[in-house]
C-alpha cells in the first residue's frame, strides 16, 4: 500500500515538476525572442514632446531649439503641427538669439503621420522652421524636403519658400 | 490616380496603402506593407532577398524584355480624358494580360528545359565518386560489426496481489 502510494505521489511530482519546466523553457524562449525583436528593430518613434530638440531648417539665424510647449494635442506635436521652443544653440549675427522663444512649425517628423488618402509618410529627422505668432516664416529660405500638408495648415509660405516637396 | 511601385518588392502600391519614407536629400522610398518597410530598415539588399522582383529579374527567373511591358511606364504629362481611347484602353488590357501570361509560361518552359537530364547528370557522378558510402544490403547481414547489437528483452514477472489491486481508491 505504502509502496503504491509512494509510486503515485512520485508520478505526480515528476509530472508537476515537467509541466513546470515546459513552463520555464516556455518563458525563457519568449524572452529570447522579444530581446531579439529589439535588438532588430529601430527606435520607436514618438511625438514632438517638451524637452525635443529639433534641427531648424531655415535660414533664421538659429541652429537647435527644444520643444517647450505643443500648441495643439494632448500628447505633443506631430508633422505640421506648431509648437513653441527656446533657441539653444544659435549662429552669431542672426536674426534669433539664443535662449529666445519662438514659435516654429514642424515640417518633418521621424514619427509617421497619416496622409489624407490613409497612407503613412515618414521623414529622416525632426526638423522644424521659425515663424512668428502670425505664423509668417522668420527665415528668408526653407531647407529640404517639406511636406504638402502644410498647404491644409495654412503654411503656403514655407511651401513656396521649400526646395522639394514630399 | 497614380499606382506607385513598392521601393524593395516592386509589387504595385495602391492609393491609401503602406507608407512612404522621405530622405533629407528628398528621395522618396515607397513601401507595399510594414513587412517590406522593416526589410528596409534592416537595410537589406533587395536583390539579395528572394521573394523580390528585383532578385527574379537579376537571377533570370522571370521574363524581363518584352514589349508588353512598354504599355506600363511612368508618364508625367496627363493624358487628357477621351472616352474611345479609354473604351479601347480598356479592351486592350485584357488582351495584353493574355499575351503576357501566354509569354511567361513559355519563359519557364524554355528556363526548365534540360533541368532533368541536368540533374540526372550531378546524381550519377555524385553516385560515381561516393560509391564507397553505399553498402549493400547484404554485406551487412553478413558483417555483424556494421550493425547495432540488437536489444535484448528481458520479462519480468511481478507478483499482483488481487487484493490490493482492488482496494486501491482512484487518484482525485
Amino acid at each position: 500500500m505504502a509502496v503504491n502510494f509512494a509510486s503515485k505521489c512520485s508520478r505526480a511530482g515528476s509530472s508537476l515538476l515537467g509541466g513546470l519546466g515546459n513552463n520555464l523553457s516556455a518563458l525563457l524562449s519568449t524572452q529570447h525572442g522579444t530581446t531579439s525583436y529589439n535588438f532588430l528593430s529601430q527606435q520607436v518613434r514618438t511625438f514632438i514632446q517638451m524637452r525635443t530638440v529639433l534641427k531648424v531648417v531655415d535660414n533664421s539665424g538659429a541652429k537647435k531649439v527644444m520643444c517647450i510647449q505643443a500648441l495643439k494635442g494632448k500628447k505633443g506635436a506631430r508633422l505640421g503641427d506648431t509648437i513653441i521652443a527656446s533657441v539653444k544653440e544659435a549662429y552669431p549675427n542672426g536674426k534669433v538669439k539664443k535662449g529666445k522663444v519662438v514659435y516654429g512649425v514642424v515640417v518633418r517628423a521621424a514619427m509617421q503621420r497619416g496622409r489624407c488618402d490613409g497612407s503613412e509618410v515618414k521623414f529622416d529627422d525632426n526638423a522644424v522652421v521659425l515663424v512668428d505668432k502670425q505664423g509668417q516664416p522668420i527665415g528668408t529660405r526653407v531647407f529640404g524636403p517639406v511636406p504638402h500638408e502644410l498647404r491644409q495648415k495654412k503654411h503656403v509660405k514655407i511651401l513656396s519658400l521649400a526646395g522639394h516637396i514630399a | 490616380m497614380r499606382l506607385e511601385k513598392c521601393w524593395f518588392c516592386s509589387s504595385t502600391i495602391y492609393p491609401g496603402h503602406g507608407i512612404q519614407f522621405v530622405r533629407n536629400d528628398a528621395k522618396i522610398f515607397r513601401f507595399c506593407r510594414s513587412k517590406c518597410h522593416k526589410n528596409f530598415k534592416m537595410k537589406r539588399n533587395p536583390r539579395k532577398v528572394k521573394w523580390t522582383k528585383a532578385y527574379r529579374r537579376l537571377h533570370g527567373k522571370d521574363m524581363t524584355q518584352d514589349s508588353t511591358f512598354e504599355f506600363e511606364r511612368k508618364r508625367n504629362r496627363p493624358e487628357r480624358y477621351d472616352r474611345n481611347v479609354t473604351e479601347n484602353t480598356l479592351k486592350a488590357m485584357k488582351k495584353i494580360h493574355k499575351v503576357r501570361a501566354v509569354r511567361e509560361f513559355s519563359h519557364i518552359v524554355k528556363r526548365m528545359t534540360g533541368k532533368n537530364a541536368k540533374e540526372l547528370e550531378q546524381a550519377k557522378k555524385e553516385l560515381q565518386q561516393d560509391i564507397s558510402l553505399v553498402i549493400a544490403p547484404s554485406v551487412l547481414k553478413e558483417d555483424q560489426s556494421l550493425t547495432l547489437p540488437a536489444k535484448e528483452k528481458v520479462k519480468v514477472k511481478v507478483k499482483v496481489n488481487p487484493k490490493q489491486a482492488e482496494v486501491q481508491p482512484m487518484e482525485e
